[in-house]
């Protein structure tokens, strides 16, 4: 099973040479920055609490809008490559667990989120730092960043889920761009953490970086909803016929 | 001693909706063998195949793969001794020849040197480093056949492997095919729904029509289906057909003619005399042969695509 598991990953790793995919995770959070820091600057009356101002304008879009729709966009990249031609057939006969199979689309999801999160995180300093910010870095950015990492984790299996079975590239990135815009509604209403699409802009404190959250029941959320979607992904490769 | 079966199949089903497009196939698969599939588009080949390799659920009957009966849990250890290639080449077109070679590698688990070796072997290896999206129909093919051959595999699943290529293509892909159990000790499981390339390359065949065997035994004995007849034109056949008898020779009716089996010059010369003794006119006397399209046409029905 391990060996299996690191050879799957490795595949998979392969699979994503030279594939543009990246290139969205690198400019969006562009994006976003430019804008939230520019949106920051032009507010200054109002946004006067320094780096929580700041990070409020850079994770409102990229938490609730960009993020969901790019998790959706690799998700649907790694399936899309099984779902041209008639590559499930090989996909499927490969000799490794179809477990491994699926634990190797998932950690190549997850690494781009990882990736993903420290490149935001980065322009978010470099942001602070070009605005000449004169409080300390904020202590609580790590937190944010692991718990982005946590809700992103919980996006990315369900993406998954919906781009094994539904052989569209877009729709998939439709219906993760219409849960983030959705998350944002759940988390005014204060129940994000029972809504997957908002986990990750809840951990991620999005919009209200002072919000404190019940650490517990997030991770509790976070792992109850991967178990639930993974588990669904492997009974839909059981199933999938050719 | 009795041949090992590699693959043997009892009461295979497959049922989409109402329609069963694999009917109670008994499949029997010696090792070592080339494995002729023949059948008509659409007679059940492709689900047959797929459901050995686990692609696709029978909805009745067992597998046997290796003598193992075929379940979830020994899936893994079957599969690797398994090459297929079904319906078309599977590859990822961004990326080049040997890196799809490189995925099929790791997930296999096979020493990296057998990429070159198979490369080799299909003749790619001077396209290696171009992008599979570039290839012409045969070199996907070639490394169709070369992703199959990866880890060399006790068993091969080829279906329709010359589909789509040129006759010079189809030349080269049956002389590979036909070296690979000689050579590698690879046992060869090819579909086909051409009689002749079946007839160029296996030694054992199956015919399939409607999801059923119609025939199962060793090419050889296909050969002696196609039996000589003889063909008699007279201005009486029923006095001619009476005559035939009394010479222990039974004949069947065709439009004008007597078909009768095959018999020696001197018997021939016989069988004349008597006829024109008795006065019957004879107007023809042919050698008739039944040829393996015959055959084939006779067991799948004449409706059907070759």
């Amino acid at each position: 099973m391990h060996s299996s598991l690191i050879r799957t990953i490795k595949a998979e790793g392969l699979k994503l040479k030279r594939s543009p995919v990246w290139l969205t995770f690198l400019i969006l959070p562009l994006i976003s920055a430019f804008f939230g820091t520019g949106n920051y600057l032009g507010n200054q009356g109002i946004l006067q609490n320094e780096w929580f101002s700041l990070w409020s304008q850079h994770s409102l879009f990229l938490c609730f809008f960009f993020m969901p729709a790019l998790i959706g966009t690799v998700c649907s990249y790694l399936w899309r490559l099984e779902h041209l031609r008639t590559n499930w057939n090989a996909f499927l006969t490969a000799p490794v667990p179809l477990l491994c199979l699926y634990l190797g689309k998932l950690f190549q999801a997850v690494k781009v989120v990882i990736l993903g999160n420290i490149w935001i995180f980065i322009l978010y300093f470099l942001c602070g730092k070009l605005c000449r910010l004169e409080t300390d870095f904020p202590p609580q950015a790590p937190e944010w960043f692991l718990c982005g990492i946590l809700g992103g984790i919980v996006i990315c299996c369900l993406q998954l889920a919906l781009s094994m079975v539904i052989r569209s590239f877009a729709v998939p990135i439709g219906i993760g761009l219409v849960g983030g815009i959705g998350g944002m509604l759940i988390v005014n209403k204060g129940a994000g953490l029972f809504y997957p699409y908002s986990l990750y802009s809840v951990g991620m404190r999005a919009n209200n970086p002072q919000m404190t959250i019940d650490l517990k029941l997030f991770a509790v959320s976070c792992v109850c909803y991967a178990v639930l979607f993974c588990g669904l992904s492997v009974i839909g490769l059981r199933r999938h016929e050719q | 001693m009795k041949t090992q079966n590699l693959i043997e199949t009892k009461n295979l089903t497959k049922q989409y909706g109402g329609v069963r497009c694999v009917d109670s196939l008994h499949m029997q698969v010696p090792q070592g063998a080339i494995y002729g599939f023949l059948g008509p588009n659409g007679a059940g080949k492709s689900t047959t195949l797929k459901m050995i390799l686990g692609l696709a659920r029978p909805t009745d009957g067992s597998i046997t793969l290796f003598g193992t009966s075929v379940n979830t849990r020994n899936r893994i250890r079957l599969l690797s001794m398994t090459g297929s290639l079904i319906e078309s080449p599977s590859y990822y077109g961004h990326l080049t020849g040997e890196e799809n070679l490189h995925i099929l590698q790791t997930l296999k688990g096979c020493p990296e040197a057998d990429i070159d070796k198979v490369l080799k072997i299909v003749r790619l290896e001077e396209a290696r480093r171009k992008k599979v999206n570039h290839y012409s129909l045969g070199m996907k093919q070639r490394l169709g056949l070369a992703s199959a051959l990866l880890g060399f595999p006790k068993l091969l699943i080829l279906d329709e492997p010359t589909n789509g290529l040129d006759p010079s293509g189809i030349q080269e892909m049956r002389e590979l095919i036909c070296s690979l159990p000689s050579e590698y000790g690879i046992t060869v499981v090819v579909s086909s729904h051409l009689l002749g390339e079946i007839d160029q390359m296996a030694d054992h065949v199956g015919i399939i029509r409607k999801g059923q065997m119609v025939f199962q035994d060793t090419l050889e004995a296909l050969h002696a289906h196609a039996r000589q007849q003889i063909a008699l034109r007279t201005g009486r056949p029923t006095d001619t057909l009476s005559l035939l008898r009394r010479n222990g020779l039974e004949a069947a009716k065709e439009d004008d003619y007597l078909l009768m089996p095959m018999i020696d010059d001197e018997r021939t010369a016989a069988l004349c005399r008597q006829i024109c003794e008795q006065n019957i006119p004879l107007y023809r006397i042919e050698k008739r042969e039944k040829s393996l399209e015959d055959i084939f046409l006779s067991l799948t029905g004449k409706e059907t695509s070759l």
